[in-house]
Parts: structure tokens; sequence; C-alpha cells
């Protein structure tokens, strides 16, 4: 009987700490960086094996060489990872969309934080080609009024930033105005203009507006990575440079 | 509130009468009750360390080490959460190639409790989080995305309450407003609600009605913005009652958590441990039930 009474009373006890309201006395915080240092678990060091295996098999695959390295940070409003990544998907788009249509795209425009990792010097594999292009954007032609145009070269003196633009554009600006030629020939207020971006671009990201209601708009369903492999396997050797399609004076 | 505390006084009066001899001093000191908090951000599908000769991170992170490290802590301190702030996928062609599952399933195994939603968890669709959810055995909270027009409808909660040792844990999580960032024809019709608002709702509901003794806010907002953008550390100083924000996105690494002050100027903590998985955060938090302790102020140690 006696047991059974201290028992209750544990009992009480036990609960009655439970409810008892607590108060914060002390915080610490740190940061614990993830070195060599500490061992692998082996249950997920086995568990990952055969998905690194198969990734690693198809990543190591080699495709193209680039005799330089390749940066979006080499030039100040171009740079050859851009340069070569605009022009490398015009050339594979456009043979698509001119089947589709009949018509030619004028030039191809990016956003310089799509550009996801360079590429240095030497043999150029899947894995470049994945870190260069990770997400799953689609190729998307917009036609845009030369109003839109004018937008869209407003937008680049603004942002000073080395988006990817293909080699059909050149653009020279000064404090007190600009010269823009598409294929050699100014901006032509009666002509409508085919410029190949990505999918979340045409849907207004980095504010890229211009591209948001265009008067046609086509899907070519063809993936921007697969057009950057597409064209790495075509090509031996990338050959490409600062051509200063973008410049100030 | 008081009724409540008046119930308990009571009740450990009678336990103290009752048993006589029982000192109350050796009472309360086995009240005294450890958390650990420990979280990750924008791992971004990093599952292996980087390389040996990488430029930037050599040799650092990798997701069985840090299923070591948090292995280890919760020996230490059975009473441990392990959270993440967003974007857990796209980075890595485990991302491209297995579209989250490893990620998903590699978390589970290190018994991750809640997650948050980041902008590039949408990088499969609304669809690919789905078709992802079965691989998580933890859950995704979010109380600023409404999902009611989604796939997402009644899979995603806005909080979660958390019970270790007898402390009540309240974790809601936010995300960041979508358009712009996201394509559409990914989130669908996902709708963003203002964080601000969400956050002062969820944390009273937390605080008053659901009478939690820590708050803590999963955050894919952002650490700080310089132009006209909600971020974190906003978001601490125009709310009340969150003990902790676990921040993301912005890949932000703080050498350690920022102590910062809510609407009612009180301090709390903000911390986000840059990305890629290459460091843990840990934030213990020590409680007591003696009033007394209570009285002098918490103190924080960072």
């Amino acid at each position: 009987m006696k047991k059974i009474i201290i028992s209750i009373f544990t009992i009480v006890l036990f609960f009655s700490c439970k409810n008892e309201p607590q108060h914060l006395l002390k915080i610490e915080g740190k940061l614990l960086p993830i070195t060599s240092e500490i061992t692998s678990n082996k249950n997920i060091e086995t568990f990952v094996k055969p998905y690194r295996e198969r990734i690693e098999k198809e990543m190591s695959n080699i495709l193209s060489y680039t005799p330089i390295n390749l940066t979006r940070e080499d030039g100040e409003l171009e740079s050859t990872l851009g340069n070569l990544m605009a022009d490398m998907c015009y050339q594979e788009a456009n043979p698509i969309f001119n089947k589709k249509t009949g018509k030619n795209i004028d030039f191809a425009l990016f956003n310089f934080g799509g550009v996801r990792a360079s590429i240095p010097k030497g043999n150029i594999t899947m894995q470049h080609a994945f870190n260069l292009m990770p997400f799953e954007n689609q190729l998307v032609v917009v036609e845009l009024s030369s109003e839109k145009i004018k937008e869209l070269i407003t937008y680049l003196i603004h942002k000073k930033k080395a988006h990817p633009i293909s080699k059909q554009v050149s653009l020279v600006y000064t404090n007190n105005g600009y010269n823009f030629k598409i294929n050699g020939k100014p901006l032509n207020d009666s002509k409508t203009y085919f410029v190949l971006t990505s999918d979340y671009l045409q849907h207004g990201g980095d504010h890229m507006d211009f591209f948001k209601n265009p008067i046609n708009l086509y899907k070519t369903d063809y993936k921007l990575r697969n057009a950057i492999i597409d064209y790495f396997k075509e090509t031996d050797t990338i050959k490409v440079k600062l051509d200063g399609r973008i410049r100030t004076k | 509130m008081k009724r409540r505390n008046f119930i308990q006084k009571s009740t450990a009066a009678t336990a103290f009468l009752t048993l006589g001899g029982f000192s109350l001093q050796s009472f309360t000191n086995k009240t005294t009750k450890h958390i650990t908090i420990l979280h990750t951000n924008d791992v971004h599908s990093h599952i292996d360390p980087f390389p040996k000769n990488h430029f930037k991170y050599p040799n650092k992170g990798g997701i069985a080490r840090r299923a070591t490290l948090v292995e280890s802590i919760r020996k230490e301190n059975p009473n441990t959460l392990l959270l993440d702030a967003g974007d857990i996928f796209q980075g890595t062609p485990y991302f491209n190639i297995y579209g989250g599952e490893l990620e998903f399933k590699l978390m589970s195994m290190l018994k991750y409790d809640a997650a948050t939603i980041g902008n590039h968890d949408f990088d499969n669709g609304i669809d690919g989080l789905y078709t992802q959810l079965p691989n998580a055995k933890f859950d995704f909270l979010s109380a600023n995305y409404n999902f009611e027009n989604t796939i997402l409808d009644t899979h995603i909660k806005p909080y979660k309450i958390f019970n270790k040792d007898g402390i009540k844990i309240g974790v809601f999580g936010l995300g960041i407003e979508l358009q712009g960032l996201v394509d559409s024809a990914n989130y669908k019709e996902t709708r963003y609600l203002n964080p601000i608002e969400i956050a002062q709702d969820i944390s009273r509901i937390l605080k008053e009605d659901e009478l939690c003794d820590l708050i803590i806010c999963l955050s894919h907002l952002g650490y700080h913005y310089k132009f006209d953008k909600i971020d974190d550390l906003e978001l601490a100083s125009k709310t009340k009652n969150i003990d902790l924000i676990i921040g993301g996105h912005t890949h932000t690494f703080l050498p350690k958590p920022t102590v910062t002050k809510n609407s009612i100027g009180e301090n709390m903590l903000v911390n986000q441990v840059g990305c890629y998985g290459i460091n843990l955060g840990r934030i213990d938090f020590y409680f007591d039930s003696d009033k007394k302790k209570a009285s002098k102020g918490k103190s924080i140690i960072v």
C-alpha cells in the first residue's frame, strides 16, 4: 500500500513538473562547419553509391574542348561564356524555328544570372553543361515590336551587366544616347523582331518585362541545356572571344 | 494564462506538503530543460562533398558527414530538432536526373523534422514537388503560400508543434514572393501572402492559443536586401514572440547568429548558414521553471 501511495505521488510530482511554466534562460548559437574531419556515415554512403555511379558515368562524357577559360566575368558588358551561350542557343534553335515558321530569329538574349558556372580550359564534359545550365528552362521565341526592342535596349543600358546576347547585335552607348544594330541594320519601326530567350525570362524573370506580352510566342519544346549539349557535341573546339557586341564609348 | 499558473502552483504545493521531506530546491533543479535546434538552408542538391581542388569550398560539405554530426548531437541531447529553410532542390545532376528523390530520401534518413519551401523547390513544377513528397518522411511548412487551388492543397501545413521533454516548440514556414522569380507555369495558382502579416498572426496563435514555449520561423525570404523587399531582419523587427528565424535564399554565411530586437524590443536570433550543406547551424535553448532565475532575463551567447 505504501508503495502505491508513493508511486501515485511520484506521478503527481512528475506531471506537475511537466506542466511547470518554462522560462527561457539561456540561448547559445554557433556554426558547425562540415569538414573532412567528420567521418562519413556508412549507411548514407552505401545508399548514395548507386545513384552516384550512374551520374558519374553520364557526367564524365567528353563533349568538346575549349582552349581558354570561359567565364561570365571576363568582360564588363559582355563575357566569353555569355557570348558563347547566346550564340550556341541561336545556332541550335534557329533551324528549328525556321522549319516551323519559315522565318529567322533576329537575335538571342538571356540573363547574366542564368550563367551558372564557369568552364575551365580543357575538355568540356557533360558535367560542365549541367553546371552551366542546371535549370530545366525551355527555349522560346518572342515576336516583339520595335518599341519593345527599345525597352530591351534601355534595360541593357540601365542594368550594366554582361547579359548574354548573340552576335547579330551591336550596341554602343554613351551618356547621350546609343547606336543599336541588328545584322548591321538600324532598328526599323515598321518591322517586328524575333528574339530567342528562355521561358523563365519570357514569364518576367529578372524583370525582363519587355518579353511578357509579345505579339506572338513560339515554344520550341527545346531545353536550353539540350541546345548547349547539342552544340558542344557538334563542335570539336570552341572558338569564342569578346568582340565588343555591347560596349560604351 | 494566470489560471494555469495558479493551478500549477497549488499542485506543486500539495505535492510538497504531502511528501514532506522532499526539498523544493531539488525539485526545481530537475526542471532545467535543454532543446537543441540544428538547421540547414539552400543545400541545392549538394549530396557529395565538394572536390578537393574546388576553388571556393575544397572538400567541404557532404550529407554523409552531416549525418554523423547530427547523430552525435542527437546522442548528446535527444531533445533535438533538425530543420531546413528551403531550396533543397536544384544545383547538381542528382536533381536533374532523379528529380529530388534522393534529396528527400536522404533527409528522411537524417530524420529531418520539418522544412519550408524555397523558390527552387518549384523547379520541376508544383507537380514535380508533389511527386517527390512521398519520399519525405518530414513535414513541409508554409504559412504564406496558399495552395488551395493547386495539387499541394492539404499537403503543406502552416505550422507544426513539436513536444520535446515537455517543451512545446512551434515551427512555421514562410516563402518568398514567386512572381518574377519562378516561372508562373511552375507555381501555377499558388498565392503568395504578405509574410509579415502572416507571421504576426501565426506567432500569436502559437504563443497564445497553442501555448508554445519556443517559436521558430523557417524563412526563405532572404537575410537582408538593400532595396525594398521583405527580408528576415525586417520580419524580426515587425513581429513578436518569435525566438529564432532560420533563414535562407540569400546564401548568407553568417559567422554567428545575429542578435536583433523584435517589435517590442526583446532580443531574438536570426541565423543563416550559407548554402550547399557546407555548414550546420546549432542553437541551444535552456529553460527553467524557476521564476526567480528567469526574472533576471535571458542570456544569449553567440
